[in-house]
């Protein structure tokens, strides 16, 4: 039976490559798309992650839901000592935050105080990278304030220039110091950077009087599909109910959902690839029954039984969808592959999440190849089965007078 | 000789747009082992019909079949395929033959369903094709062969499992009257070796005279049953 199912496929070859193309070109659009995809989201988290906010993030409990001044992190240095000591951890660094206001000239506008420790967020978040004129912190402490680009343009700041900051202190009092410009900073994230004023953690900590504490410890992890296992093994090590230590999904939690809900969104595409393998599959292998009526006649008058008749179809249909499978998945993978090295340049740029995007790269993944296959692999079964079963259902008597 | 084949009043009535067509009129007849019988008779008669009938590819509206002793009629589908694999070989007008495979791949067709060994199978298809004279075209195509030579291929086909019936359904229409004469002395000379029993659905008046049972139907009804001697 398998023999004939197999040479069957040669027998109408121009059949056979009708079927075929619309699986190879089902798999391999199927398989451009979750590619595109997964690459332009992770870079989209990685972005997100690596650049900004961290793969773990650990606050006092609450903080997250309700960030406040006062919930800050004791005895940071040695939680960032035990965290660095977690299998899989890349870098770490700790962070402060506060609203206050900024002047510069006669323009004040409202900013987000951000204290960093420098040496750490260069390791961590590439900190460096993000100053687009000026320089970065020196590692002693100096009165020096970065502005994020958006704020420095609303306020017609430049290097070399002079902030004063006014926010209010841990102790209650109202605070206030003068600031020397020395770099503009550009994080990809166009709300930051419309307010951030990054100061120097010791100076943060000295203005808001938090004498050695922080808001905020962001980790960097190796691998991010190693996230929820450090996770774990960082909550584990600290071993502190007072602390909270959320993996990046929590907390961004609304950029998190919108990703998910954007993703389901292709599912349609892959209904629409789905419906194409469908109806080419459906209407050759249809044919093809039609065709062979007499054929399928004389072999049951012999003695072949209805399911062997019923497998004689879907085993030439499967046989075509492993090799259409095969070829979609060199096509798909070399095509995946491509894009993920020259990129696929945007006529305009695009925002996700706050974070611009020009070019947008492809991704070799498992998904982008197993997802295709099965989606393949299953509907061009599927709609063979009413061929196939129509076949299984020939009455040899009236089969052998078709012509 | 023990009865082959029994039927009991077979009738078939086909509808034709709701009007009931009368294809066979209860036909008793009784098929002795080893016979070389042909239904005969002008088209619309019948033949096909009930040659369709006592090999179990069609069911009577009414009436009983015994193939070999088994009443046909309580047979589920797949004991039908079975019956038919093991006691019936069929010879088409069209030869029929599977065109994906080879010349032994279709003769072994039915011994491969019977789970034959291989060694087995492949003995006995040469052994058959000596037999009808294509020695040595084992490995070719059906396309590679004329009319006569397919045709041949599908007697051997019907043969090589050893069925008690072989049923042919006009098996010389598409063929020219010299090979067709060969043939058919190639069947009777078969039947005599093997007692296999022959019952040939035709017009051809060839296979007439040959036939040592002429058995002539007409508007579904048995007109005339002759028995000659060979």
């Amino acid at each position: 039976m398998l023999k004939i199912a197999f040479r069957n496929i040669f027998r109408q070859k121009r059949r056979t490559v009708l079927t075929a193309l619309a699986m190879i070109v089902g798999f391999t659009l199927s398989s451009v798309f979750i590619g595109w995809s997964d690459g332009a989201y992770s870079d989209i988290i990685s972005m997100f992650t690596r650049n900004r906010i961290g793969h773990i993030q650990v606050h006092r409990a609450g903080y997250l839901d309700k960030p406040s001044l006062y919930d800050v992190i004791d005895g940071y240095e040695s939680i960032g000592e035990k965290i660095a000591g977690v299998e899989g951890v890349e870098a770490w660094t700790s962070r402060i935050y506060s609203a206050g206001l900024g002047s510069v000239g006669d323009k004040t506008m409202a900013v987000q105080i951000i204290g960093v420790d420098v040496g750490r967020e260069v390791k961590a978040t590439r900190f460096d990278r993000k100053i687009t004129s000026g320089a970065v912190f020196s590692e002693a402490a100096a009165r020096e304030a970065i502005l994020g680009v958006g704020l420095a343009r609303t306020l017609k700041a430049d290097v070399g220039r002079e902030i004063v900051l006014v926010t209010q202190g841990t102790d209650g009092a109202i605070a206030n110091d003068l600031y020397a410009i020395i770099g503009i900073a550009e994080s990809g994230d166009k709300a930051t950077d419309r307010m951030a004023c990054y100061l120097h953690i010791d100076d943060a900590q000295d203005l808001l009087v938090l004498d050695g504490r922080v808001h905020e410890i962001a980790v960097i992890a190796e691998a991010l599909d190693r996230v929820p296992k450090i996770t774990a093994a960082i909550e584990a090590q600290i071993n502190d109910t007072t602390l909270e230590v959320s993996p990046w999904q929590v907390v961004a939690k609304s950029f998190y959902r919108a990703m998910q809900a954007d993703r389901q969104g292709e599912l349609i595409g892959r209904l629409i690839i789905l419906l194409i393998v469908a109806i080419g599959v459906l209407n050759t292998v249809l044919m093809s029954v039609l065709e062979r009526t007499r054929e399928y006649g004389v072999l049951k008058a012999m003695g072949t039984k209805p399911r062997q008749i019923f497998g004689v179809v879907v085993a030439e249909v499967t046989f075509i969808a492993l090799g259409s499978i095969v070829i979609g998945a060199m096509l798909g993978a070399g095509l995946n592959y491509l894009l993920s090295i020259y990129g696929l340049s945007l006529p305009q740029e695009f925002s996700y999440g706050g974070i611009v995007f020009q070019t947008i790269y492809a991704a070799v993944t498992v998904q982008s190849l197993a997802i295709p296959a099965v989606t393949v692999f299953v509907s061009a079964i599927f709609v063979s089965l009413f061929p196939a079963l129509r076949a299984a259902r020939i009455a040899p008597a009236s089969a052998m007078r078709a012509h | 000789m023990a009865p082959v084949i029994v039927t009991e009043g077979v009738t078939r009535v086909y509808s034709d747009d709701g009007v009931p067509v009368h294809a066979l009129r209860g036909i008793d007849l009784t098929i002795e082992r080893g016979e070389f019988a042909a239904l005969v008779g002008p088209s619309g008669s019948g033949k096909t019909t009930f040659l369709n009938i006592i090999s179990g590819l069609d069911t009577p509206t009414d009436g009983k079949v015994w193939l070999n002793g088994k009443l046909l009629s309580r047979m589920s589908g797949n004991a039908l395929s079975d019956f038919r694999r093991d006691n019936i070989g069929f010879v088409f007008q069209a030869y029929n033959l599977i065109p994906v495979l080879t010349v032994e791949e279709n003769i072994e067709y039915v011994m491969l369903l019977q789970k034959i060994p291989k060694s087995e199978r492949h003995e006995r298809v040469l052994a058959i094709l000596e037999e009808v004279g294509l020695g040595g075209m084992a490995s070719r195509n059906p396309t590679q062969l004329s009319g006569g030579q397919q045709q041949r291929v599908a007697i051997a086909r019907a043969m090589v499992s050893q069925p008690a019936t072989i049923m042919a359904d006009e098996p010389t229409a598409n063929l020219d009257s010299k090979i067709g004469a060969e043939l058919l002395d190639m069947m009777s000379r078969l039947n005599m070796q093997t007692e296999m029993t022959f019952i040939f659905s035709t017009h051809d008046p060839m296979v007439m005279a040959r036939a040592r049972r002429l058995i002539t139907l007409k508007d579904g009804e048995i007109e005339r049953d002759e028995v000659r001697s060979p």
